[in-house]
């Protein structure tokens, strides 16, 4: 099998406006590089999905985003601030979900924890934060250290939401939660984009539990973003091909496409291929294969998909 | 109006939620004027991104089947006429969807043809058989 490789997957996304923009940001750990000359723009009002395997450098990268890890080199914008220099100011206008569990405040009840937050956000919703602690049926007495995971990352959603604020960063926000309430927050988050106008950034393992609430998709790879690009545009251009094939067939022409995976019976294939539909079956029936079926990938798949390929990069 | 979706379908999710509109007409679970649920209320229910659904009403609306009437919501509009309009529609959908399958499946159209016939005049057969007992 020869395939012409087509061009890498996109990364621009056009002209904006933007709400996170990196340019080159390059974070190291030691001699480990975490985030790799990455270029990241989230388009304001999108609900922007990161998916990766584990220590692809997510949680670094929403770190960052806040000020709360170093860059070494390159340029962050958040809602036009560096976060790292104005750090509490981007905070003050970002719902952070972060990776642990782990409340800042572990000896205040949780109802203390919300009057604090309610002080410290001018923006502070009280009537939304009270529909949210009965949705997630939160218990106000409880002392923030005595919570279990699920608790834990209920009582941080809330905090994130309950300000309204332009960009939410929600690292793995279902971590942690059990079937009931990863549907509540599923539908929490549906609602709260209908209600604010909002920027997402959501990093997770489960992609498949948010894949219709996100309209764009960034894979994340070692530090470095394979593609970034709407979700409509991955469901059109990569797509799952089966093909009738003659014995002994070579694809020799050019697939005008990219051939992301393939999986070979002796007459028939099953490849993923990134291209245009039309001139990837036209590139087929070249070659003397005959075109079955033509599916489009569920961002899960999309994403094992792209990050099992060793060529994409 | 119930609204299904699925990831793996090949149509995107506006289109989707228009073809379940189109369906409620067709088998009267929708009618004229008949109010559709929130863009809020639909995206919640199906846990979609509230953008999608209001593509879908868009869309519909221009192709004249809903009407936006502001600060009241997205009603069906009054002039729709699913017989003439919608059911031929979703038929050539569901013939659409029937083409790919023969296909995919290496089969003639003929001869799905020929067996869809067959198990039609079958179905025929069982219902006057039941009216005759009945």
């Amino acid at each position: 099998m020869n395939t012409k490789t087509a061009a890498a997957l996109p990364v621009d996304l056009g002209g904006g406006p933007f709400t996170i923009t990196t340019r080159d940001l390059t974070k190291r750990f030691g001699s480990t590089t975490a985030l790799n000359a990455l270029d990241l723009r989230v388009p304001e009002g999108a609900a922007y999905v990161l998916v990766g395997p584990n220590g692809a450098g997510k949680t670094t990268l929403l770190r960052t985003l806040i000020g709360m890890a170093r860059r070494d080199h390159g340029a962050v914008e958040v809602l036009g601030i560096d976060p790292e220099r104005r750090g509490a100011d981007a905070r003050g206008l970002v719902g952070y979900v972060p990776e642990g569990h782990r409340i800042g405040y572990p000896w205040m009840t949780v109802g203390r924890l919300l009057k604090h937050c309610e002080a410290l956000y001018p923006s502070w919703d009280t009537d939304y934060a009270a529909r949210l602690v009965d949705a997630y049926e939160v218990d106000l007495s409880r002392k923030c250290r005595s919570l279990s995971k699920g608790q834990s990352r209920r009582v941080q959603m809330l905090v994130a939401l309950a300000h309204r604020p332009p960009l939410l960063l929600l690292d793995e926000p279902t971590d942690g939660l059990d079937h009931v309430i990863r549907d509540v927050t599923l539908s929490i988050l549906s609602e709260h984009f209908a209600d604010s106008p909002t920027t997402a950034l959501i990093s997770t393992h489960r992609v498949y539990e948010i894949e219709r609430l996100v309209d764009h998709v960034g894979v994340l790879r070692q530090g470095r973003l394979l593609g970034q690009m709407p979700t409509d545009e991955l469901r059109g251009k990569l797509r799952r091909y089966w093909a009738d094939v003659p014995d002994g067939f070579e694809m020799s022409t050019e697939l005008a496409g990219r051939v992301i995976r393939r999986t070979e019976g002796m007459r028939d294939i099953e490849w993923t291929v990134w291209g245009e539909e039309k001139l990837v079956v036209n590139g087929f029936g070249r070659a003397g294969a005959t075109v079955r079926e033509v599916a489009p990938l569920s961002l899960d798949e999309a994403a094992t998909a792209l990050l099992a390929n060793k060529e994409t990069s | 109006m119930r609204v299904h979706l699925q990831t793996s379908d090949n149509r995107p999710l506006y289109v989707q939620i228009m073809d379940e509109v189109r369906r409620g007409l067709v088998r009267g679970t929708l009618s004229p004027e008949d109010a559709l649920p929130s863009v809020r209320e639909l995206a919640s229910s199906l846990q979609i991104n509230p953008r999608t659904v209001s593509q879908a009403y868009a869309e519909l609306e221009r192709e004249g089947v809903v009407r936006v009437r502001p600060g009241k919501g997205t009603f069906v509009a009054p002039e729709v006429r699913p017989e003439e309009n919608e059911r031929p529609r979703l038929a050539r959908e569901v013939a659409l969807r029937t083409l790919a399958d023969v296909s995919r499946n290496g089969l003639l159209l003929e001869e799905v043809l020929e067996a869809l016939h067959g198990l039609g005049q079958a179905v025929e057969r069982e219902e006057a058989l039941e009216e005759g007992i009945g």
